[in-house]
């Protein structure tokens, strides 16, 4: 009788197998304290901005090395993926781009590191960068994160069937209803009306135009009145008239810049990066047909919301010098400049606006009314609890713009949903 | 006969056989859930730090309160040394008072000081503290309230100071009262709230739209799934030329993964270039491409109609091997009696077919109830929630907002209502579930 | 009843396949266009040309290969060790002479009823805790949980089928029970423990909530997590998105033609799941 102890066999095999299985996936061990190797994460960059930024950060710190690890483009993908993995007090991802509403939120929850140790250490002037950038990496009188590009919504339009582009929104309307069809457009005007965040930064644009507000300076919720509904409704009106596409409230960012870069529309609300893909001949139908001003006023003014992308560092990485070295030189204005001329996103840095080749880089750097805006931009509300009132914002201007509740409607549903968030 | 003590007799062998999978089953399975109805009880959230625990004693959080407590002293410093004002210097001279006085008291207790050290000198070295037992330390009930007031109250204050002042001096004063305000999150909250977070959900819309949502869903998609796979199935039921090819066609749709199968869908509903947004425009059943996404009864048609090509196939096949195993001689019997083609199938397919049928729509309904995959990558939820199911909502909550306790329960209401389906389907089909299972 | 298949039959037939197969045909006619043609005139069949664009910027944008090898391997981990477990259980409740069999089974259908949402935050917790987020036995563990219900459910069918006069025999001979199931059942019961193996497969190549919770990092991703985060910043990539499915489909297919006798056998006797 053989007499193989099977049980022991079958277990010590399925021990086997979960080793095996764990040898392969365990590849981050701690490498030589020499040499160190980030993993930096941000979103997909079709540009050469990136890979730039990090050749030439890895030029000059040599014992540094940078791995990137690409993140999916959608914000609201990127921000879930950021946040299971850092609640996991993981230290898979050493530094990585967040959008500029997040750091309140990364903060409060104890993702990410201080960094006013390494500012005071290193005497970093927080006040050569734009005052709203500084503004929304300041949660509770502290610094969680380096401001790296900054962003505000310009109105595109096609130089070669708009002459003088619209001051207003009201003329927008008429000039995209009326300018439709022509060279071959199938729109008057795009936007980003998907529900997701890019929803949330047209209609704050709205709204502030028409003199509304969603919170003020003293943190009260005021969405419920007359200049923000008027706002609302000014963005409703838009979004179911027939110049802009059946399936605008599919638009995002992309498909905006699908559409214009393709001729099919007169008028687009993106931002700057719009600028220099636009004018790529490779990818675009319309270059050298393009124009962009600021975006129209409404009753009360332009508004353009901050938008933009800052650098954090995960509270549990194992180096935290060799990431802030990291940060330093990706904020700083080196990094910024490759940043802006190579990859075309706007510096956070004021005194960058004057550099020549900065300017050169694109016609929105050299223009005096768009740094204007920049430093101008509505930021939106610095709170632990955004991703609620986002989320809250997000579902009413939907069925507002579906036509599922009446602008007053949303706007009353706001404040009373807003309000229990903020008063939690 | 050394093999005796070696082997098992039956009854032993029968329960280590047994024992593998229920242990795997109570661990990853049936405690998981008991832990979820506990953390719905507490108002338990990954992304608050002061409730980032389950807890029911008083702790302190010692990273965050030493971290803060550093930048507190440190700012203070700076503005007295700043400060040519004599209300500010006084008053930032009290609470400067009334903060040692109490972090004195708190580092006198037991090992805290020693603690408190070690932090210290971690978060300086920019580094996280990683060992629980030194991050989170139990202190004194009463102490604790105390000073959560002491500095919520001079935060407020300080805010309103602030606002009076002007310049520099009044960004170091918010300064400072935003850290006080973090120091003072760092003393964990007493978060256990009972049914509090059911309560709160059961007088939301949002859960009884979503709830709703996942009811037509179920409902609606089942339904087809089930009408059209018995009609699909009684068609073919013959012999002819074809079959594997046509069984393994059938296949593919359940086969390849539901997240992969939204994709395809996503694209060819998309408004723009999705050719069934087209086709289904030119025939007319929709006005334009547009709609399938972007309306409310579009989406919940795109999520049904994905479902049921997904599905019906596979429902087909189950309800064909039933129906294979019915004996042809009833059929045959039936027809001498004159029994017309709609008689036979009622008469006789329908009850001989009633216990597959009851099985299959069991496990469809509990399946359709759960739809998650789906319905996260084809809509998201969207637009404006209209095809937001329970378990979607629950996910947002629970990933997205790291809300672990509110999530829970959500998860807990997910399970109740899948719970009450399952058992009424029991009532009826019971005895055909486990029928010849057990004997032996 | 069995009727004869008349050419009506065959024309309803070749529309319902066509019918069921139409997405996936229309996906690979995509997948072959040039890019130019996915945007331009995305309702003809055919584009202007083979091209096979779409595939190599698929392979190169996402490591969609490593998602295909991470997939694998899970899979296959979950269907080794849950059949193992399972076909102990199936074979102890239908042959053995233990108690609370009924409760068992009751367990075990009750298990699978179990909503994956309810039990998915632990779960995190519980991974997190070990370190095992982003490994592959951080998956493993809760899918093999999470098929053995069903793995029981058939196999338990397909002992029950097995004549028991053969173990009689056996016992006669001086086996022990132990021996009389490695030698006599297992081999017996070798289809049935092939077909079930295929249906664990499948399930835990499907698996979506798990993955996209706990395998967060972009090496360690499944194919449906990694096919549904398909998306890059400035353009909508239907190529890339329909070759990737396309690629990512062939497997599925491939065994599902070789095994589909056994796979639909494997469903109806167990009538479990969907």
């Amino acid at each position: 009788m053989k007499k193989r102890p099977i049980r022991q066999g079958i277990l010590s095999g399925i021990m086997v197998s979960l080793l095996l299985v764990a040898g392969c996936s365990s590849d981050e061990a701690a490498g030589d304290s020499d040499e160190v190797t980030l993993v930096y994460a941000r979103g997909v960059d079709t540009t050469e901005g990136n890979a730039k930024l990090i050749e030439a950060f890895e030029e000059e710190h040599p014992n540094i090395n940078i791995k990137y690890r690409e993140m999916p483009s959608d914000s609201g993908q990127q921000h879930d993926q950021y946040v299971t993995t850092l609640s996991g007090r993981s230290a898979e991802i050493d530094v990585f781009d967040a959008d500029v509403v997040w750091p309140a939120e990364f903060a409060q929850a104890g993702y990410v590191m201080g960094l006013d140790r390494f500012i005071e250490e290193d005497n970093i002037d927080m006040n050569k960068y734009f005052e709203g950038t500084v503004d929304s990496v300041t949660f509770n009188g502290r610094t969680w994160a380096m401001p790296k590009f900054t962003d505000a919504g310009l109105l595109y339009y096609r130089s070669d069937i708009v002459d003088e582009p619209p001051e207003t929104w009201d003329e927008l309307s008429e000039m995209a209803g009326n300018l439709k069809g022509e060279a071959g457009t199938n729109f008057g005007y795009v936007m980003q009306a998907n529900q997701y965040e890019g929803i949330v930064v047209n209609a704050i644009e709205f709204i502030h135009a028409y003199g509304g507000e969603v919170i003020n300076d003293v943190g009260e919720v005021v969405v419920d009145n007359p200049e923000a509904i008027e706002g609302i409704r000014k963005m409703t009106e838009i979004a179911q008239s027939d110049y802009v596409p059946n399936n605008i409230l599919n638009f995002t960012e992309l498909e905006t810049e699908t559409a214009f870069i393709q001729g099919n529309t007169v008028f687009a609300r993106n931002w700057p990066y719009m600028q220099a893909s636009s004018a790529n001949e490779d990818k675009s139908q319309v270059a050298g047909d393009v124009g962009f001003s600021l975006l129209p006023k409404g009753d009360e003014q332009s508004a353009s919301t901050l938008g933009g992308w800052v650098t954090m560092i995960n509270k549990y990485t194992e180096h935290p010098e060799a990431a802030w070295e990291f940060v330093k030189f990706m904020t700083g204005k080196e990094g910024q400049k490759i940043s802006a001329t190579v990859g075309g996103t706007a510096p956070t840095i004021k005194s960058l606006y004057d550099n020549e080749a900065v300017k050169e880089a694109s016609p929105v750097f050299a223009n005096e009314a768009f740094v204007e805006t920049l430093q101008n931009a509505v930021p939106r509300p610095v709170t632990p609890n955004y991703p609620k009132i986002t989320d809250i914002i997000q579902i009413e201007i939907s069925k507002a713009l579906a036509g599922d509740v009446s602008p007053e409607q949303a706007a009353q549903n706001m404040q009373r949903e807003i309000e229990n968030v903020v008063n939690e | 006969m050394s093999k005796r003590r070696f082997s098992l007799s039956e009854k032993q062998l029968g329960y280590a056989m047994v024992a593998p999978s229920l242990i795997l089953i109570a661990v990853i399975v049936l405690w998981p859930i008991m832990l979820s109805f506990w953390n719905s009880l507490f108002d338990y959230r990954l992304n608050d730090p002061s409730l980032s625990q389950r807890t029911l004693g008083s702790e302190i959080n010692m990273e965050r309160y030493a971290d803060n407590y550093d930048f507190v002293n440190k700012t203070i410093e700076e503005i007295l040394a700043e400060s040519s004002a004599e209300e500010v210097t006084n008053e930032v001279e009290t609470i400067q008072q009334g903060i040692n006085e109490r972090h004195n008291t708190f580092l006198s207790e037991g090992d805290h000081e020693e603690k408190f050290n070690e932090v210290l000198e971690t978060v300086r070295s920019h580094y996280a503290v990683k060992d629980q037992s030194l991050k989170y330390v139990s202190i004194d009930e009463s102490f604790k309230k105390d000073y959560s007031t002491y500095l919520t109250e001079q935060s407020e204050s300080l805010a309103s100071l602030s606002s009076e002042q002007e310049g520099a001096m009044a960004t170091r004063l918010s300064d400072l009262s935003g850290q006080i305000k973090l120091m003072d999150s760092s003393f964990m909250k007493e978060n256990f709230v009972g049914f509090g977070n059911y309560a709160q959900y059961l007088q939301e819309s949002r859960l009884w739209q979503s709830i709703g949502v996942t009811t037509l869903f179920t409902v609606v998609s089942v339904f087809f799934e089930l009408v059209l796979g018995l009609a699909i199935a009684l068609l073919i039921n013959r012999a002819f030329f074809g079959r594997g090819a046509v069984r393994a066609s059938v296949l593919v749709p359940w086969a390849i993964p539901t997240a992969v199968s939204a994709m395809i869908w996503k694209f060819l509903y998309d408004g723009q270039s999705g050719v069934v947004a087209h086709y289904f425009e030119q025939l007319g059943i929709i006005q334009d491409a547009g709609q399938l996404l972007t309306t409310s009864a579009g989406a919940i048609f795109s999520i049904i109609f994905t479902d049921v090509w997904k599905t019906t196939p596979y429902m087909a096949l189950l309800l064909l091997a039933g129906l294979q195993t019915i004996p042809h001689q009833l059929y045959e019997s039936a027809q001498v009696d004159g029994a017309n083609a709609w008689n036979r199938f009622y008469k006789i397919t329908l009850p001989m077919l009633r216990s597959t049928i009851l099985v299959a729509l069991l496990f469809r309904t509990l399946d359709a109830f759960r739809v998650f995959d789906l319905i996260y990558v084809l809509t998201g939820g969207g637009p404006a929630n209209a095809t937001e199911a329970v378990s979607v909502y629950a996910y947002k909550v629970l990933f997205a907002q790291q809300n672990f306790g509110a999530g829970s329960a959500l998860s807990v209401i997910v399970f109740i209502c899948v719970a009450i389906i399952s058992t009424l389907f029991i009532r009826f089909i019971g005895s055909d579930l486990m029928a010849g299972k057990q004997k032996g | 009843m069995q009727r004869k298949a008349g050419p009506w039959f065959y024309l309803f037939l070749i529309v319902f396949v066509f019918l069921v197969m139409f997405p996936f045909l229309w996906i690979f006619l995509t997948s072959i266009k040039p890019l130019g043609d996915i945007f331009g005139s995305p309702f003809a069949w055919f584009g202007s040309g083979i091209s096979f664009q779409s595939y190599e910027s698929a392979l190169t944008t996402r490591p969609l290969l490593r998602y295909m090898l991470n997939s694998f391997i899970v899979s296959g981990a979950t269907t080794i060790l849950a059949i193992g477990c399972a076909a102990f259980t199936a074979y102890a409740v239908t042959r053995l002479p233990i108690r609370f069999k009924s409760v068992i089974l009751g367990v075990v259908l009750a298990s699978s009823m179990f909503p994956p949402i309810a039990i998915i935050s632990p779960i995190y917790d519980f991974v997190t805790d070990f370190g095992l987020r982003n490994t592959y036995p951080g998956l493993v563990i809760p899918y093999i949980t999470i098929s053995l219900p069903l793995a029981i459910w058939i196999l338990a069918t397909f002992f029950q089928n097995i004549p028991y006069s053969l173990e009689e025999s056996a016992k006669l001979d001086g086996a022990t029970p132990f021996q009389t199931f490695r030698k006599i059942i297992l081999p017996l019961a070798a289809p049935g423990v092939f077909t079930t193996a295929i249906l664990v497969f499948i399930a835990a190549w499907n698996e979506y909530l798990f993955a996209l919770t706990i395998n967060t990092k972009d090496a360690m991703k499944t194919v449906p997590v990694g096919i549904s985060l398909y998306q890059s910043q400035y353009s909508i990539p239907w190529g890339d998105i329909t070759a990737a499915t396309v690629l990512v489909t062939i497997p599925i297919v491939i065994i599902v033609l070789i095994f589909q006798r056994r796979i639909v056998a494997g469903l109806t006797s167990g009538s479990v799941k969907g």
